[in-house]
């Protein structure tokens, strides 16, 4: 029997409402994007991680620059591996580093001379993103003016973003502070020189451990040319043009449906929501582009060939994998993006969990997985380790923080985060995300952990 | 000398909060509680994840905009409450952060309403915000408030010592309980994450991980012999409490790597706790002259820059320079009196004269290495670019190693860690544009 309530929650039952077995009815889903309850071991994180961890930071030639104390900054350097072809994003770290003096005086006239100071020793830097933490909020420096005045100065583009780690109630809300930001001061300043009818952008797609460079070939293929993608591996000077694009195509549709959404307002810019994950998913992305494009031969064309590349060695995988129970417990979108992935190698999804998930995360993973499948939103840490206790899945999906639980239960795990040997997207990646599997789940360890010798028996 | 920068770039310090859980996780039973923002709780974690390798529990008073406007209290009395309720730990270490601060909430009357509990159990209030000093005051702090509020005189001496151990790993921290053991004293280690951060795989998984100070231990720490901080800026505060308040001799540092700085451990040692000092320590001693007496030739004169927490850098410097190595760049992030003086003295007594860099970063050092013609870094993992840069090797040591594995395992400290630091000095050098035809002795 399923359990709903774990036994750990027995102290707060405003848990409940998170945690649902689907039924027949499909429509319910768990109360999301709230308030966590203090002191219930959250994993999640802050506003300011959503913004300069997950939508700023893979933007490759800016000068990152967290104006707040000297944590915030240290703990965001180089740590998500959004991978690029150059350097500066994730080899440098920069902070105000502020102190007790700055907290009462103010830190703007530091924060400018830190702009000014970081670009005459990165002239090749194409922008100043600047990031908001809390204490920055609190004392009210007035990061407009300081980057006004800085962009004046230094002759390129210094972007403020209000990402301070009290707003919103997860990570969640720093995408949004990304996405209205980047929209606001950079989208639509630049005219494309040289538009053409096949101009499009990827959205939402970070280029975790090469997950773009899996994708944009497919496109390039195509006959697409993809002007930007926002923001993996993205050049600043990439993002200016977006708005003349004829199509959108959004990833990771939590993080930023919202700069989609914006430019099909203004620009009215069409999007597609995209699932480049998996043969079936990749293959409908392609067809729904080329569709779109009137390139649909050619789409079809490029999935018969990558599917015939990589069906063997699938097929190989889902030889050892089938029938296998997993945990998948991700950000938001990836834990229903991947439903898919897992049944295409034969396994099946038994629990599914967002950190940060809001009620359309739910309402596409509630759709996509079978019923009797345990959802739990914003599970904290004792939830997880009682769900694997009980649960015991072949598999467990999620993030660093996560994977010692698991393997401290003798439960099989692959980072989804940041992956473990990627890229995981679209075909090539595809066959990366099934080895990996492979390797956690049929590894000889889990069996000997499991055997007690029979020399300690008596002990 | 450049001109003084305002931007930090490449930081070589994290911030309090983190080194207060550092300390917290030590404890048994401990649940450390972070009351600010829920990336004051989730960042540190990760970084303790993919140092140690392990799980760590560590809760967070979840603030946002209303707790901002009106203050925080409410969070933190439910988050007491919660994890009183769900975890049953026996101690629960709360660290404020910069939001928190900022804000003005007043933790230790906050937790008052707590103190008629029956539960037993404690709350322990470190004021920790990232804008007042480095992680090593955070954990200073921590540990600090951890005796504050627990340690309590019975009249009877425990006739044990208290060692203040600092952000090391568990291999420094199991060779110093063996230096203890072979001299025959009885310790209290504040704190003690040697087992707690390295947890076996067990069925079924404990609640708690075995190991780490009970709370029992550091209510105890005023009845013991005396203490001492093996990495003064970290475990000074406790220990000057400790001598403030109950008379309890306070030996501060020097950290002990490498021959001078362990002897002057044991004679410490045997000095406080009133014993003789055993041959087996002359023994493991007379190892290390032998492994530094075999790699000489190897080392004499490599140029070395070393980076890190001050108290580490100054005892790797002096112990490279015991082992003829020339340190030509030495960086911390903080600025205390002792760090330079020690240095002075390394280069007085063996004829350097490294470039001294204080209250700086990675970046500075970057600068600094240039023209120095240094031929081995020695810090943590973040000096990976730094070293490849340089077209050297890196010898990782201190916190966070996360691009190799075990790390944490292995000793620096004592004999048999310095040996360990030597030989990994030595074949650094050796698997680097080394000349293998020159190897074959």
């Amino acid at each position: 029997m399923p359990l709903v309530l774990p036994k750990c929650d027995a102290p707060i039952p405003e848990r409940k409402a998170h945690i649902l077995v689907k039924g027949s009815a499909e429509s319910i889903i768990p109360a999301c994007n709230i308030q966590t309850v203090p002191g219930d071991m959250t994993e999640r994180g802050c506003a300011f991680a959503g913004c300069r961890g997950v939508v700023g930071g893979p933007i490759k030639d800016a000068i990152q620059l967290v104006h707040g104390p000297i944590g915030c900054a240290y703990y965001t350097w180089g740590t998500r591996r959004n991978l690029s072809d150059t350097a500066l994003h994730r080899k440098y770290c920069f902070s105000t580093d502020l102190v007790e003096n700055d907290v009462v005086f103010g830190g703007a006239e530091k924060l400018y001379s830190s702009i000014i100071e970081s670009y005459k020793l990165f002239p090749e830097a194409r922008a100043v993103l600047v990031y908001a933490t809390c204490v920055v909020g609190l004392i009210g420096d007035d990061l407009e003016a300081v980057c006004k005045k800085a962009e004046k100065e230094i002759g390129i583009r210094v972007i403020p973003f209000w990402c301070e780690g009290f707003r919103g109630v997860s990570q969640s809300l720093g995408h949004h502070i990304a996405n209205k930001a980047l929209f606001d001061y950079v989208v639509g300043t630049k005219e494309l020189q040289d538009p053409t009818p096949y101009d499009m952008n990827i959205i939402g797609e970070f280029n975790i451990d090469g997950d773009a460079w899996a994708i944009k070939p497919l496109f390039d293929e195509l006959g697409v040319r993809v002007l930007s993608i926002f923001t993996g591996n993205a050049s600043f000077d990439d993002l200016p043009p977006m708005h003349a694009a004829k199509l959108n195509i959004v990833q990771c549709q939590r993080s930023s449906t919202y700069i989609a959404k914006m430019i099909q307002d203004k620009y009215g810019t069409p999007f597609i929501n995209v699932s480049l994950f998996g043969i079936k998913q990749t293959s409908k992305a392609l067809r729904d582009v080329g569709k779109f494009f009137n390139l649909s031969d050619k789409a079809e064309e490029i999935i018969k060939e990558e599917t015939a590349k990589i069906k063997p060695k699938i097929d190989y995988y889902r030889r050892r994998l089938e029938g296998k129970r997993v945990m998948v417990y991700q950000g938001a979108p990836r834990a229903w993006h991947w439903v898919r992935l897992f049944e295409e190698l034969g396994m099946e999804v038994v629990v599914a969990a967002t950190t940060f998930g809001h009620k359309d995360d739910y309402e596409k993973l509630v759709a996509k997985v079978k019923e009797g499948t345990l959802i739990i939103d914003n599970p904290n840490a004792p939830e997880l380790v009682e769900i694997i206790a009980e649960y015991k899945p072949d598999l467990f999906v999620s993030g660093l923080k996560e994977k010692y639980f698991s393997y401290k239960q003798g439960v099989p795990f692959v980072n989804g985060h940041s992956y473990e040997e990627g890229p995981y997207a679209a075909f090539s990646g595809f066959v990366n995300f099934a080895r990996d599997i492979d390797i956690a789940v049929n590894h000889p360890i889990w069996k000997m952990i499991r055997q007690k010798p029979s020399l300690y028996k008596e002990i | 000398m450049p001109e003084k920068r305002c931007v930090t770039i490449n930081p070589a310090k994290m911030c309090q909060p983190l080194g207060a859980i550092y300390a917290y996780i030590g404890v048994h039973g401990c649940i450390p509680l972070v009351h600010g923002s829920q990336g004051c709780a989730t960042y540190p974690r990760y970084n303790f994840c993919r140092h140690f390798r392990e799980p760590i529990e560590v809760g967070t008073t979840s603030l946002s905009e209303d707790a901002a406007v009106y203050g925080g209290a409410r969070n933190l009395v439910a988050a007491i409450r919660n994890i009183k309720a769900r975890l049953q730990p026996e101690l629960i270490g709360i660290l404020t952060t910069c939001l928190s601060e900022t804000i003005g909430d007043d933790v230790r009357s906050i937790i008052k309403e707590f103190e008629q509990d029956s539960d037993g159990v404690a709350l322990i209030a470190a004021s920790t915000p990232s804008y007042v000093g480095t992680h090593l005051t955070g954990y200073d702090n921590a540990v600090k408030a951890l005796v504050e509020t627990l340690a309590q005189q019975n009249g009877q001496g425990n006739g044990e010592l208290n060692i203040i151990t600092g952000l090391i790993n568990p291999g420094d921290i199991n060779e110093i309980k063996h230096i203890l053991c072979l001299m025959g004293v009885g310790n209290i280690i504040l704190t003690d994450i040697s087992q707690t951060m390295n947890t076996p795989i067990k069925f079924p998984k404990p609640h708690f991980p075995k190991g780490g100070t009970t709370k029992a231990e550091i209510v105890d720490t005023a009845n013991s012999l005396g203490s001492i901080a093996l990495t003064p800026v970290t475990g000074g505060a406790a220990a000057r409490l400790l001598n403030r308040k109950f008379s309890l001799p306070a030996v501060l540092g020097p950290t002990p790597v490498g021959v001078k700085n362990t002897d002057t451990l044991v004679e410490n040692i045997a000095w406080l706790a009133d014993k003789k000092i055993p041959a087996e320590l002359e023994h493991e001693r007379g190892l290390l002259l032998d492994a530094m007496v075999d790699v000489h030739h190897y080392l004499h004169g490599k140029r070395v820059a070393i980076f890190g927490d001050p108290d580490i850098v100054t005892a790797i410097t002096r112990f490279v320079a015991e082992a003829g190595m020339k340190p030509v760049a030495v960086c911390t992030a903080t600025a205390g009196p002792d760090f330079a003086k020690e240095i002075k003295a390394v280069a007085q007594e063996y004829d350097c004269s490294p470039e001294v860099l204080e209250k700086s970063d990675l970046f500075a050092l970057d600068e600094a290495l240039k023209g120095t013609g240094a031929e081995l870094l020695i810090g943590n993992s973040k000096g990976k670019d730094l070293a490849e840069d340089h077209h050297i090797p890196l010898v990782r040591v201190g916190f966070p190693v996360y691009d190799r594995v075990g790390y944490f395992r292995y000793p620096i400290m004592g004999y048999n860690g310095s040996i360990y630091l030597l030989d990994m000095i030595a074949n650094a050098i050796l698997g680097h544009k080394y000349d293998q035809d020159k190897l074959h002795q």
